[in-house]
């Protein structure tokens, strides 16, 4: 019975990525695969659901067996339904969804996005102990003087020499350094597509 | 349609028709021709000993996934990620406590579950799924690595191996690796992301290593056949920049 459905599913998945890839290379089949991703997008709303009955199902699980930190778990569950309540009433973008959006959610981001620039400082410094060699070195001091070509010295302003520097650092190695990573990007995306395509990955099942 | 647009087309047509010529004569030639091996990544060969340790110890091996978007771009790399966890899975499997896998996507979440189930079952048909183990943890960059952070803290984590869809925000998942002194090996697809992995992780992945990790890790001869067109295709496009930059230089383009 296995075989048969695997089968089956690899068909599908063969030839709904064949049809969005042609979409792409030929706009006159572009209908094609825009239908087929309105249907991915509908599809992937569903395993939101699903994502988020998890979510809450891995949390209750925690209040229950009363886990480490499952005070935690209770104001995810408090929080949760009273967005979901504030959104499904006043309707997503609407007063009390937007008011829980700019008064909670965006404060705390904005926190998390703080301590963030302390833990980047701290783990640079700790590349220097962690690795031997000259890149950590060279990696430091350029964040370093990018850095201070970015913000201006206190009481003197712009520093002329390290703002071209910064300026030299981004638009020519960086940007080289950049660029090749991206093609081995592309070229691995595109590996990935054809293994998909081909059936040799089948992130579906089997 | 015009005559450019039909170019474009049938030229990108070739480019993906000559990869996946390729990708099939390799795949078909992997188990026949002793082919010069590839370079040794570190992380790789610390991932693999980890898997290892892992099973021995007692320890879990956590997979955080990102929030790549399954419909959209960045989708390979979540791939990618689903390959590593299919992978350590199937390696420690016979634990007491299973891999555990993060995501910051319904979709992703959800393949996530189904691989490690299936994975799971293959080795012990009797088991019971487990839905905690492939977990949806926040839908923004930020909740989601605040969602993380919990895990690598409270479930027994030995390594952690962060590979997908990322921003800055994964030096807060490495970080927290880092406190409770866990391996941590991590990739994305994002170059500002990779200059944080470079700073904060024990193993980085950079580039195109993300999209290796199949091969590395001996997912099947597919992968091990696209990592040798994508080296082939690299050379080219290497050759073709370098021809471009020259005939700029004498003013022939």
């Amino acid at each position: 019975m296995k075989a048969p459905l695997l089968l089956v599913n690899t068909a599908i998945a063969i030839s709904a990525g064949l049809l969005v890839l042609l979409g792409y290379l030929f706009p006159a089949l572009g209908f094609l695969s825009d239908a087929l991703l309105r249907w991915a997008v509908i599809l992937a709303g569903f395993a939101l659901l699903v994502g988020m009955a998890n979510l809450l199902s891995v949390h209750i699980g925690n209040l229950r067996e009363r886990k480490k930190g499952s005070l935690y778990s209770l104001v995810l569950i408090v929080a949760f339904v009273a967005a979901l309540l504030a959104a499904g009433i006043s309707t997503p973008t609407g007063g009390a969804a937007m008011w829980i959006f700019q008064n909670i959610q965006l404060p705390v981001e904005a926190t998390l996005m703080a301590i963030l620039v302390v833990t980047l400082a701290y783990s640079s410094m700790r590349l220097l102990r962690r690795r031997s060699g000259i890149l950590p070195i060279i990696f430091v001091t350029t964040a370093f003087v990018v850095l201070i070509g970015l913000a201006p010295i206190y009481a003197y302003g712009d520093v002329p020499f390290l703002s071209s520097l910064r300026g030299w650092i981004s638009q020519v190695p960086a940007m080289a350094g950049a660029r090749g990573i991206l093609i081995g990007v592309a070229l691995g995306t595109i590996a990935t597509g054809l293994r998909v395509l081909i059936g040799a990955d089948r992130p579906y099942g089997g | 349609m015009s005559a450019a647009e039909l170019f474009v087309g049938l030229l990108g047509l070739g480019f993906v028709l000559l990869f996946a010529i390729l990708l099939l004569v390799f795949t078909a030639l992997g188990g026949k021709q002793q082919l010069r091996p590839f370079r040794e990544i570190p992380a790789f060969q610390k991932l693999r000993r980890a898997v290892g340790l892992a099973v021995e110890s007692g320890t879990r091996l956590h997979v955080s996934l990102g929030r790549a978007d399954l419909t959209g771009p960045d989708s390979a790399v979540g791939l990618a990620g689903l390959t590593v966890l299919e992978r350590a899975t199937r390696a420690a499997a016979i634990s007491d406590r299973p891999p555990i896998a993060t995501s910051g996507e319904g979709s992703l979440a959800t393949l996530s579950q189904e691989s490690l189930d299936s994975m799971l079952r293959s080795v012990s048909p009797d088991r019971e799924p487990d839905p905690s183990a492939g977990r949806l943890t926040g839908l923004t960059p930020f909740s989601y690595a605040a969602g993380v952070i919990p895990v690598i803290h409270d479930e027994h984590i030995s390594t952690n191996i962060i590979l997908g869809h990322f921003g800055p925000e994964v030096a807060l998942i490495t970080e927290a690796g880092e406190r409770v002194g866990s391996l941590t090996i991590a990739g994305t697809d994002q170059v500002s992301a990779q200059a944080v992995i470079y700073a904060t992780a024990q193993e980085p992945l950079v580039g195109e290593d993300v999209y290796a990790s199949g091969a590395y890790l001996g997912a099947s001869p597919a992968h091990v056949a696209s990592l040798r067109v994508q080296d082939i295709f690299r050379w080219a496009l290497i050759i073709a920049i370098l021809l471009g930059a020259l005939a700029r230089l004498v003013h022939l383009l």
